[in-house]
């Protein structure tokens, strides 16, 4: 069973516009660039908040790593056709997904500030999962269906 | 037989043939993902670091006279005015004022600097900074406390309102000021009217986020960094000769 291409569509822009949404977070955070301060309220409380880094390492310098690798295991399965790595993709989605649900908690009850552009990778990560678990499922229903008859048979 | 097996490395040739191509596709195409990625990754470098070329925005302006009661580091009367309009609570407004010290000592008397205040409404520790400031400003010590205030701004940033002000009090105690005036002063309707007033002329300039720059009356597009910032300065100065 082939898994649908509208998902992998679907995956593959996710993870893209993900990649772009963190490059540019880290790029502007390395070189020193400030966003102001909006009336609206928004990225400059949250991107330098305390809670901007992990071990050291930029919260968005992770998620663009991240954005990227998934990017690349799409390519790479459509090339080759190899579902293990789309699966392997997917099966990480979940990270992805609970990281992005803690920052966002974070940013409604902490910080008490939302950031545009953390709400794009929020949205992002979460197509992501939606999408990885559908392809999980995509992936999983073959290989059922197979040891089942291999059961059948061995009965 | 024979036949049998030229056509069989007939096949094996072509097969070969096409493994190879594949080969050769798979290498072409990651070498221009990375490349697109690449060129990705160096214009947004490009687009985040070029220099802003309109540095001036020429459609917003403020009053670029001084009133009585601004508070001025500098030359009162330099012919060149940078006026900020800064929130205590704003990270990047933290992040400016390393920047604008340097830029004081450097031009002297050639600039002054005036600040003003920008409190925005969600940051509920911008208020009561703001009368601090002013309130030490009534004992001549306005400077002194925008300085603490900002070099201490990760610590009470987090607190709620009413422990901001005890913070407030603890740092006029060590600026060694008369704490009775300071309270007094601190919840005074003037000073109150004096920080509003400043946020309703921003409101009316077009302001809307901290800290926002104006240069000789003229708004600035946000300076990214020091040089432009300086540059920009340079220029008023000249101009101004």
């Amino acid at each position: 069973m082939k898994i649908s291409k509208t998902l992998i569509i679907i995956f593959l822009a996710a993870s893209f516009i993900g990649f772009l949404d963190a490059a540019y977070l880290t790029i502007q955070h390395y070189l020193g660039v400030v966003p102001p301060c909006a009336i609206t309220g928004g990225c400059a409380t949250v991107l330098t908040s305390a809670y901007q880094k992990i071990f050291g390492i930029q919260v968005a310098l992770l998620g663009a790593i991240y954005y990227l690798a998934l990017f690349l295991l799409t390519i790479a399965y459509l090339t080759s056709g190899r579902k293990a790595l789309i699966f392997l993709a997917a099966l990480a989605t979940p990270i992805g997904f609970i990281a992005s649900l803690w920052f966002v908690c974070l940013q409604l009850f902490v910080i008490k500030a939302i950031c545009f552009y953390c709400m794009i990778s929020a949205l992002t990560s979460t197509t992501l999962f939606v999408v990885g678990i559908m392809i999980i499922i995509n992936y999983r229903k073959p290989m059922l269906t197979k040891t089942a008859a291999q059961n059948n048979i061995t009965k | 037989m024979n036949n049998y097996e030229s056509h069989r490395q007939e096949k094996l040739a072509k097969e070969h043939i096409a493994r190879k191509k594949r080969f050769i596709y798979q290498i072409a195409l990651w070498l221009s993902i990375i490349v697109g990625i690449g060129l990705i990754v160096g214009g947004m470098i490009y687009f985040v670091s070029r220099q802003n070329p309109a540095l001036i925005n020429s459609s917003a302006t403020i009053e670029s006279a001084l009133a009585p009661d601004d508070w001025v580091k500098g030359n009162k009367d330099a012919k060149t005015v940078l006026i900020e309009y800064s929130d205590f609570q704003c990270p990047a407004c933290a992040f400016y004022y390393p920047l604008l010290k340097k830029i004081s000592e450097e031009f002297g008397d050639n600039l002054a600097i005036v600040y003003r205040h920008f409190p925005l409404p969600n940051h509920q520790g911008a208020k009561p900074m703001a009368y601090a400031a002013e309130a030490a400003g009534k004992q001549g010590k306005f400077w002194e406390m925008h300085d603490m205030i900002f070099d201490n701004q990760s610590k009470w940033v987090a607190q709620s309102q009413s422990k901001i002000k005890d913070i407030a009090v603890e740092y006029a105690k060590s600026l060694e000021l008369n704490i009775e005036q300071f309270e007094k002063d601190f919840g005074s309707k003037e000073i109150e009217q004096k920080v509003e007033g400043h946020y309703r002329d921003g409101i009316k300039a077009g302001i809307n986020s901290t800290p926002t720059f104006f240069l000789n009356g003229q708004m600035l597009q946000s300076p990214r960094n020091y040089d432009e910032l300086r540059n920009i300065i340079i220029q008023a100065i000249d101009e101004n000769f």
